[in-house]
C-alpha cells in the first residue's frame, strides 16, 4: 500500500536525505511490495527527467532592455542612514523649522526680492570638469571627462561607436567595469580618490580592447 | 581575456555558486587586459556599490541574474514573451527596491522571490480562454517530435502546466534552479516543512499525470 510514510521515504531518498534506519526501512518496504518498487521507480524518472531539463539562453536583447527600462538616476543611498527613529525624527523636526523660517521670512520681509532668498537656501552644488579625453579615429570615437563633484569622481562618457562598449576602469588600487555603454552615460567613482593618481580606461568591442586612456585631476581641484 | 557574461549561471544544489565567490565582499576573479585588472565582487558588495550610486555594479548583477531570471519566468509561463517581460519588470522591482533588500538574506533568494511573485502575478492577469489547460497540451508524439528527450521535456513542461502554481514554483526552484530546501524557504518566505511538504506533493501530482499521460 502507497502511503504518505512511503512517499516520504521515497522523497529523501530522491534528495539523498536518507538516514540508515530510513534506508533500511525503505528497503524493506520495497522488497515486500512490487507496487512500492513501481511508484519509486516512476518518482525516480520523474525527478531524473525534471533534472535533465537544459536552462535556455536569455534572449540576446533582454540584457539592453533591462538596461533601458531603468531610470536614468543611479540608485538613491542606503535607507539603512534613514532606518533610525532618531534620524527620521530629527530630519522631520529640521524640515518643520526651515519651513517656518522661510514662511515667517517670506511673510516679515516682502520687500526682499525672491532671488536672494533662493540664493540663500540653495547654493548650486559645483560640479567641475577636471579632465578631457577626445578618442579619435576607431572602432570608437567620442568624448570621455572626468568631472569632481563635491567629494566624489564622476566619469562622463559620450562615446560613437558601432555596437556597445564595455569600459574598464582602474586607479589608485580601484577597478570597475562599465557593460554595454551604448549613449551617453556618467558613472560614479566611489572609491577613487582622484588627486595625482591616474585613472585608465580601457574600452572593449567583443571583448577585444580597441582604445585606451588615461584621465587625471590636476592638482589645486 | 575573461567574458563576465559567463558568470550568470546557475547555483549547485547547496546554493552554492558554479563559480566560487568569496563572502566577506572582497574581490576575486582577478584577470588582465593590457595594465587594467577587474575584479568581480560578490553580490553583497554589489548591491551597495549600486545603492552608492554605481551603475555599472547594478549592470553586473544584471548579467550575473538575467538567465536564471528568466529561466524561472519561463518554467512557470511556459511563454517566451511573459518570461521576458517578467524578467525586466523583476530587475527594475530590485533597482527601485534595492534599499529594502535586507543584506541578512541572500541576494539571489531575494531577486528569485520577486521573479517568482512576478510571474503568478502575470499568470493571475492572464485571461481565463488563454490559460493552458491540460487538452491544449500535446503529449501525443508527432511527426516532428520524434527525439525521445524532446518528447519528455515537452511532457515535462506541460505536466509543470497542470498543477497550481504555487506547487510549480517549488518544482522550479528544487529541480531547474538547483536551490537547497534552505534557499527555497527563504525564497519562498515559507517554512522549511513546508517548502518539504509542497515538493512531495508537486512530485506525486507530476508522477500521476506523467504515467496517466504514459510519457514515462
Amino acid at each position: 500500500m502507497i502511503d504518505q510514510e512511503l512517499l516520504a521515504l521515497i522523497n529523501a531518498e530522491i534528495d539523498g536525505e536518507l538516514s540508515d534506519r530510513q534506508r533500511a526501512e525503505l528497503s524493506r518496504r520495497l522488497l515486500a511490495d512490487p507496487a512500492s518498487r513501481s511508484v519509486r521507480d516512476e518518482m525516480h524518472r520523474v525527478c531524473q527527467a525534471l533534472d535533465g531539463v537544459a536552462p535556455v539562453e536569455a534572449p540576446p536583447q533582454l540584457h539592453s532592455d533591462i538596461l533601458a527600462a531603468l531610470p536614468q538616476m543611479p540608485v538613491r543611498t542606503s535607507k539603512a542612514r534613514w532606518a533610525m527613529p532618531k534620524w527620521r525624527f530629527a530630519a522631520a523636526l529640521a524640515g518643520v523649522l526651515l519651513t517656518g523660517t522661510i514662511v515667517f521670512r517670506v511673510m516679515d520681509s516682502q520687500e526682499q526680492a525672491a532671488s536672494e532668498m533662493a540664493g540663500t537656501l540653495a547654493a548650486p552644488r559645483a560640479q567641475v570638469e577636471v579632465d578631457v579625453v577626445q578618442l579619435g579615429q576607431g572602432p570608437v570615437s567620442g568624448r570621455v571627462s572626468l568631472i569632481r563633484d563635491g567629494a566624489t569622481l564622476d566619469l562622463s562618457l559620450e562615446l560613437v561607436a558601432s555596437s556597445p562598449v564595455d569600459v574598464m576602469v582602474a586607479g589608485g588600487g580601484h577597478s570597475l567595469r562599465v557593460n554595454g555603454v551604448a549613449g551617453p552615460t556618467k558613472v560614479a567613482l566611489p572609491g577613487f580618490a582622484g588627486g595625482s593618481q591616474p585613472l585608465n580606461l580601457s574600452f572593449l568591442m567583443a571583448g577585444h580592447e580597441v582604445a585606451r586612456a588615461t584621465l587625471s585631476e590636476p592638482a589645486g581641484h | 581575456m575573461r567574458d563576465l557574461t559567463r558568470f550568470s549561471t546557475f547555483r549547485g544544489r547547496q546554493g552554492s555558486r558554479s563559480v566560487s565567490r568569496p563572502s566577506d565582499g572582497s574581490p576575486n576573479q582577478l584577470f588582465s587586459s593590457g595594465a587594467v585588472l577587474v575584479k568581480e565582487y560578490d553580490d553583497g558588495t554589489l548591491v551597495q556599490r549600486s545603492l552608492n550610486g554605481d551603475r555599472a555594479a547594478f549592470e553586473e548583477l544584471v548579467v550575473r541574474y538575467q538567465r536564471p531570471v528568466y529561466n524561472a519566468a519561463l518554467r512557470l509561463l511556459r511563454d517566451p514573451e511573459e518570461a521576458k517581460d517578467v524578467a525586466q519588470t523583476t530587475f527594475l522591482n530590485v533597482f527601485e527596491h534595492l534599499d529594502d533588500y535586507d543584506p541578512s538574506y541572500k541576494f539571489y533568494s531575494w531577486i528569485y522571490r520577486i521573479a517568482v511573485n512576478e510571474s503568478i502575478n502575470t499568470l493571475g492577469r492572464r485571461r481565463p480562454v488563454e490559460e493552458i489547460s491540460g487538452e491544449e497540451i500535446d503529449h501525443t508524439p508527432g511527426p516532428d517530435r520524434h527525439a525521445e528527450s524532446e518528447q519528455t521535456r515537452g511532457a515535462i513542461e506541460g505536466a509543470l502546466m497542470q498543477i497550481t502554481p504555487e506547487l510549480r514554483s517549488v518544482v522550479v526552484l528544487r529541480h531547474l534552479m538547483h536551490l537547497s530546501y534552505e534557499d527555497m524557504a527563504e525564497t519562498l518566505a515559507l517554512p522549511e516543512k513546508t517548502v518539504k511538504s509542497r515538493l512531495y506533493s508537486a512530485r506525486q501530482l507530476l508522477r500521476s499525470i506523467l504515467v496517466h499521460e504514459g510519457a514515462i
